[in-house]
């Protein structure tokens, strides 16, 4: 399946931010605790890359892991992608 | 002919191919005792009905739309002893055995459990028997369902009562139907009536109703302020009805719900109504044979001051975020709350971490941004409620059924 480039699910990750009048910092090595990016927020974005791929992530198989940075993120949901 | 006919015998019917009296309407050749009749269109349903009440002495009747019925489910007829027809084709059962007389069946969209064939007969449909203004009715309803045979046995057994039928490919072009047959009475579900104020409310002003009417789906008071707006001189009624549970609630105060007053209150000839654990729970008369005493519903009944709303389905309307509920029905009346807001779809979505999100489908009838959507949301709901995907559609999505499946 096609997959999205990292810069453009960051700006993606950008857009949920924005929605809560908050700001995604340029480090990926920021703290999401720091920025107020919870639980819901990667939710949303996994759904905003699901609807800009067309196509559903299988949800269970990259399995849970710790998500703490800006770059956890983007790594998860890389792994979402080619899972 | 049988010289027993029925009320409602003068009063006039008009259909896609039938404009005349019930009386008037020509009878089958001879046909099984037992049949399921399998129609096309309200042409052949009603038909069947009025076959059904002329040898109602003898004959045992479904009426079912062919679109809705699949081989599976048409054996499954004849192997219970109806006999399958198509007009004019007929299919004999699989079951030899007599023909219940006056039995109507029913089929359930299973809204107690399974789909299943429920049990009536044109008495235990007709819910309305006291004397009623002349109206010309419209009847859009999927043919053979619960509220559609309301319609029916209304024109059948009150005179004065005449009826129009929509078919579903006619859906949109309603008003202008309604107002070309002189249509004073309607009745369909919160989504069509959305709809057509959607769509056609110019057309819709045009139609001089003193009778509105919605069931089917949870109602709420912004579809009901909405219709008052246009309709200020009618009267606008609220039924909850079933297959299973026959017509238990008529409001007619234009107010959204029952009041609470009615709640575990003993009328002769009306049902009891209760909740029991946030369910509706009726026990009624007119209820389809064999039930419970008491069915419990499956829909969800809130009491808010001195009101009883009924918000939605109890087994869909939960949304686990995160370990926290989120109820569909709430949110989608905060949506429908919204002035630019026409019609509302709230369900959930499989999401990582926290399981499921909540989405909403909205259509609107004004200026709002998604995003003045969801700071109108996050204003009233928490957070875990609130919308992550919204999506506008350009117009309300409606099914054979009238409704949207909210």
């Amino acid at each position: 399946m096609t997959t999205l480039p990292r810069d453009q699910v960051r700006s993606m990750m950008g857009e949920v931010l924005a929605a809560q009048g908050k700001e995604l910092p340029a480090e990926d090595g920021a703290l999401l605790e720091t920025i107020g990016f919870r639980s819901l927020d990667f939710s949303e974005l996994a759904l905003r890359v699901e609807d800009e791929l067309d196509e559903e992530l299988n949800f269970d198989a990259p399995g849970l892991r710790s998500i703490e940075t800006v770059g956890d993120v983007l790594t998860f949901i890389d792994q979402l992608q080619q899972a | 002919m049988s010289e027993r006919l029925s009320a409602g015998a003068d009063n006039r019917v008009v259909s896609r191919g039938y404009v005349g009296r019930w009386r008037d309407i020509d009878e089958a050749p001879d046909l099984p005792d037992a049949a399921a009749f399998l129609v096309a269109d309200n042409t052949e349903a009603i038909r069947a009905v009025w076959q059904h009440v002329l040898h109602a002495d003898r004959r045992e009747t479904l009426v079912a739309a062919r679109s809705r019925i699949g081989a599976e489910q048409e054996q499954g007829f004849r192997e219970f002893g109806l006999a399958v027809v198509r007009p004019p084709d007929v299919q004999p059962a699989l079951l030899d055995r007599p023909a219940e007389p006056g039995r109507i069946w029913l089929l359930t969209s299973g809204s107690t459990g399974r789909p299943k064939q429920v049990a009536h007969t044109l008495d235990s449909l007709t819910t309305v028997g006291t004397d009623q203004p002349p109206r010309t009715w419209l009847c859009p309803y999927a043919t053979g369902a619960y509220a559609w045979w309301q319609v029916v046995t209304l024109s059948i057994q009150v005179p004065g009562q005449d009826v129009v039928f929509v078919e579903p490919d006619e859906i949109d072009a309603w008003p202008a139907l309604a107002e070309q047959h002189g249509v004073t009475a309607a009745s369909g579900t919160p989504t069509f009536w959305r709809q057509a104020i959607f769509r056609a409310v110019d057309t819709l002003s045009r139609v001089p109703l003193r009778q509105v009417t919605l069931g089917g789906e949870p109602v709420d008071q912004a579809i009901l302020d909405r219709l008052h707006e246009v309709y200020p001189d009618a009267r606008i009624s609220w039924i909850y009805a079933s297959s299973e549970a026959g017509a238990a609630i008529a409001v007619h105060d234009g107010q959204a719900g029952f009041p609470t007053a009615w709640l575990d209150r003993e009328t002769p000839g009306r049902p009891r109504l209760s909740v029991q654990d946030g369910e509706l729970v009726i026990a009624s008369a007119k209820a389809a044979e064999g039930m419970d005493a008491q069915i419990h519903t499956g829909d969800r009944a809130e009491i808010v001051g001195d009101r009883v709303l009924i918000t939605g389905r109890i087994a869909s309307d939960e949304i686990n975020v995160g370990g926290s509920k989120a109820s569909a029905s709430g949110v989608r009346a905060v949506l429908l709350a919204h002035p630019a807001v026409a019609w509302a779809a709230v369900k959930g979505r499989r999401a990582p971490l926290v399981g499921n999100v909540v989405t909403a489908q909205v259509v609107l009838s004004g200026d709002a941004t998604e995003a003045d959507l969801l700071a109108w949301c996050n204003a009233r709901l928490p957070d875990y409620s609130v919308p992550r995907r919204l999506r506008v559609l350009p117009e309300i999505p409606i099914k054979e059924s009238l409704k949207s499946d909210v």
